[in-house]
């Protein structure tokens, strides 16, 4: 237990050395990682590993809404479930010593949430071939015991777009997004033409928090809000943010400048901070709790399939919220453009 | 031998003594800072690169800057006293875990206090390391900022299912729930007039519309902290006893020593303190994100010890490098127009710099020239990037986003190299201490 520990964290390891007390701390804090399992039920033989992107449980979106996914199979199923957790700033050697820890802990399936995982789940795939697996948001790596889950988020983003060109008054709306990666530019990709569509005259400003291999805007608020600031100060008066736990401070930006803000993954106006609550209009829906659930649910029929499944607006795996009512005088316009996406007037481009 | 003489009547004469060269001093850098702005206000004006002097962009740059500056503050008090403090990003990473604690039950000002308090624990971590046991203070500094994080997020889970049980606060393993947000000041009437001044574009009059609006309108609290924190350590630390006795433990602790002072007892008290003002750093940072979140740091403890060394140990320069750090991280996370705007002002400044250094070099007869073949290679170098970089803005459309993250860091680095004036650190800092040992 201390070793695989030790192997699991390496900041843990590092203070080990510091001194003797740490080890203790350390073994404490380690073992709630694990404990969410030890009280499954027993009547199941499937044991669900589930490997979250940085921010984990908490996060208010992407994992979370991942970890929704995994809570109601569990339930339903009476699957056990062994959790872990990423860090900022790790290797990939420590993710894919991650997701053999689960594999020897008997997991099976387990599911990697986040393209961060293709590189290690290649490795880790080949040297498990009994073991199933699946990858949320990412097409890089295949083989014939991975299910890869996929998104549209061009789609859903689309959507969104087309609620701030109708929304916005002067004319000017913002794009803040985490890290600039080809998952996130699909994200703009969608968002932009989505405003051009409903509002040419519109001008959008783009933004990221950070740059790869530097994955802190995915969790940085005080820089969101910064940079959401200087687009509102710019001018924009409705900014979309597809930055994960960064999305907090943009809806802080937002309200102080008397301004909205569209939330992104989860339904934000029921999960962010109530303060911020009134600024968010909508929310480009990511649903990869449904994703997971359904990958589970057809674990427990004894079905797996490898390879691609994209869910989009068609299988109603992305779309944007309404809770709130700020965009219940749009809608309609909305649903159309919805449904031209669906029946394939409307080609929504995926690179900006 | 006469440095050393130097740094001795420094520390211990009154200051009084000295006060007309330091007069001149500050005149200078009040020139210099006056032409930076005139430039600044020119280049704006010539680019419509309008974010450069924004009230937006100098209200972002202040809070921006004000993290890093309690760290750098933090590191002035530690190393007056003659002890390096590397662990003040440990001490940042403690303030962010205790102002999380008590952020969200008792509200904005328990956090920095709480903040404070766990910095503290930190620094006297610190001081029985280095102090009592003649620990390197660099190796106990790794040392606290190895085990702050580790620390800091064990605490975090222990709390975890108390912070889960706050509801719709989003606290948990990795985060504390949210606090309220601490109180901005506004001088009333002010906005309307100085932002339609700034609208204008005028040169120089909206720049200074804009400066003043960032500064006067919506400032957050947490600036008025830390600017008075400024002014008390610039008292206590120049202008009374205490911190002449503070100050002569850094420079010669032996010399203090035969004259009654309690150097052990000084020493504990100085490193406490930067323990402190670091949490209370890493506290205003919670208070700005609204939380505690594990990595929340992100080296600005490191970023706060170059801002000290830049400001040659001294609480004025110390702020004008968390200034510098603080306005150039606003206009990359604002606007990148306005980073491609900066690649002309380093340009004209490397320009002018190579320029004079080389005017000054020929000016003189050829057999009196200071410096050898290296120096005048390196002012032609200055003088070349100068007009690389010049010429470059003319022809680029736009900065690489990769490179317009790293602004601060080249930005900092390039001021620092250019900044000729010559450093002085405390003359006995990082030195262990042995009572009676000499």
């Amino acid at each position: 237990m201390f070793l695989n520990i030790g192997k699991r964290k390496r900041s843990t390891a590092l203070f080990a050395g510091v001194a003797a007390a740490a080890l203790v701390l350390s073994a404490c804090g380690g073992s709630s990682s694990g404990g969410s399992g030890g009280g499954g039920s027993g009547d199941s033989k499937i044991v669900v590993g589930l490997a979250y992107d940085i921010g984990g449980r908490g996060d208010q979106s992407f994992n979370d809404s991942a970890a929704a996914g995994l809570d109601k199979a569990e339930k339903e199923f009476g699957f056990t479930a062994k959790e872990a957790e990423a860090t900022d700033g790790e290797t990939d050697d420590a993710k894919a010593e991650r997701l053999r820890q689960l594999a020897d802990e008997g997991a099976n399936p387990i599911i990697a949430v986040g393209f961060a995982y293709a590189g290690p789940l290649k490795t880790v795939s080949a040297e498990y071939p009994k073991v199933h697996f699946a990858i949320v948001d990412s097409t890089d790596v295949t083989a014939g015991n991975i299910s890869n889950l996929v998104f549209a988020e061009n789609e859903g983003s689309f959507l969104v777009g087309v609620i701030a060109g109708l929304k916005t008054k002067t004319n000017n709306v913002g794009f803040v997004g985490g890290v600039q990666t080809p998952l996130i530019e699909k994200f703009q990709a969608g968002y932009v033409a989505g405003v051009k569509a409903s509002n040419p005259a519109a001008k959008v400003q783009v933004a990221y928090i950070s740059q790869p291999p530097d994955f802190s805007g995915f969790g940085d608020e005080i820089n969101g809000q910064k940079v959401a600031k200087g687009q509102f100060d710019n001018g924009a008066d409705v900014v979309f943010q597809a930055a994960g736990g960064s999305g907090g401070g943009v809806f802080k930006a937002a309200k102080a400048a008397n301004g909205f803000a569209i939330g992104v993954d989860s339904d934000q106006y029921n999960t962010a901070d109530s303060a911020v609550r009134d600024v968010i209009i909508s929310s480009m829906l990511k649903r990869v709790d449904t994703a997971v659930y359904d990958f589970l649910s057809k674990e427990n029929d004894g079905h797996f399939a490898a390879g691609t499944t994209t869910y989009d607006l068609k299988s109603e795996g992305v779309g944007y919220s309404t809770t709130g009512g700020k965009v219940d005088d749009i809608k309609t316009k909305v649903e159309d453009y919805k449904k031209q996406i669906i029946d394939g007037k409307i080609t929504v481009p995926t690179a900006p | 031998m006469s440095a050393m003489l130097d740094g001795d009547h420094k520390a211990l004469v009154p200051m009084d003594s000295v006060a007309p060269a330091r007069r001149s001093a500050l005149q200078r850098m009040l020139l210099v800072g006056a032409a930076a702005f005139i430039g600044l206000s020119l280049i704006r004006f010539l680019t419509g690169a309008n974010d450069l002097t924004s009230g937006g962009t100098v209200n972002t740059a202040i809070l921006s800057a004000v993290p890093i500056a309690l760290a750098g503050l933090a590191g002035l008090w530690s190393e007056r006293s003659g002890v390096v403090n590397i662990g003040l990003e440990g001490m940042l990473v403690l303030g962010t875990w205790g102002a999380g604690f008590a952020g969200y039950q008792w509200g904005p000002w328990a956090a920095l206090l709480a903040g404070g308090l766990c910095g503290s624990v930190g620094g006297a971590l610190h001081a029985l390391a280095t102090v009592t046991f003649g620990v390197d203070q660099v190796v106990s500094g790794v040392a606290i900022n190895l085990l702050a994080p580790g620390a800091a997020l064990y605490l975090n889970k222990l709390m975890s299912d108390r912070y889960q049980n706050v509801s719709g606060s989003g606290g948990g393993d990795k985060q504390s729930p949210r606090m309220d947000a601490i109180q901005q000041l506004s001088i009333p009437g002010a906005e309307g007039p100085l932002k339609d001044l700034q609208n204008k574009q005028w040169f120089l009059l909206s720049d200074i519309a804009g400066v003043l609006r960032g500064v006067f309108v919506g400032t957050s609290i947490l600036v008025v902290v830390t600017v008075l924190m400024f002014v008390a350590t610039w008292f206590i630390l120049w202008r009374t006893a205490f911190g002449l006795r503070l100050r002569s433990c850094g420079e010669a602790p032996y010399a203090a020593e035969s004259l009654g002072v309690n150097v052990y007892r000084y020493k504990y008290i100085a490193v406490m303190a930067s323990g402190f003002i670091a949490g209370i750093g890493g506290g205003a940072l919670a208070v700005i994100a609204g939380l505690y979140k594990d990595g929340q740091t992100g080296g600005r403890g490191y970023i706060g010890l170059a801002a000290m060394i830049f400001g040659n140990w001294r609480p004025g320069g110390l702020a004008t490098g968390a200034g510098l750090f603080g306005y150039t991280d606003a206009l990359k996370s604002r606007q990148p127009d306005s980073v491609k705007a900066l690649l002309l002002i380093l340009g004209i400044l490397l320009v002018l710099v190579g320029g004079w250094r080389l005017f000054r070099y020929y000016k003189q007869p050829a057999g009196f020239r200071i410096g050898g073949v290296g120096t005048v290679i390196g002012h032609w170098l200055t003088l070349a990037i100068g007009l690389a970089a010049a010429i470059g803005y003319f022809f680029t459309d736009a900065i690489p986003t990769e490179l317009v993250s790293a602004t601060p860091y080249v930005a900092t680095l390039i001021v620092l190299v250019l900044a000729t004036k010559s450093f002085r650190m405390p003359k006995a800092d990082g030195q262990v201490y042995r009572r009676g040992a000499h």
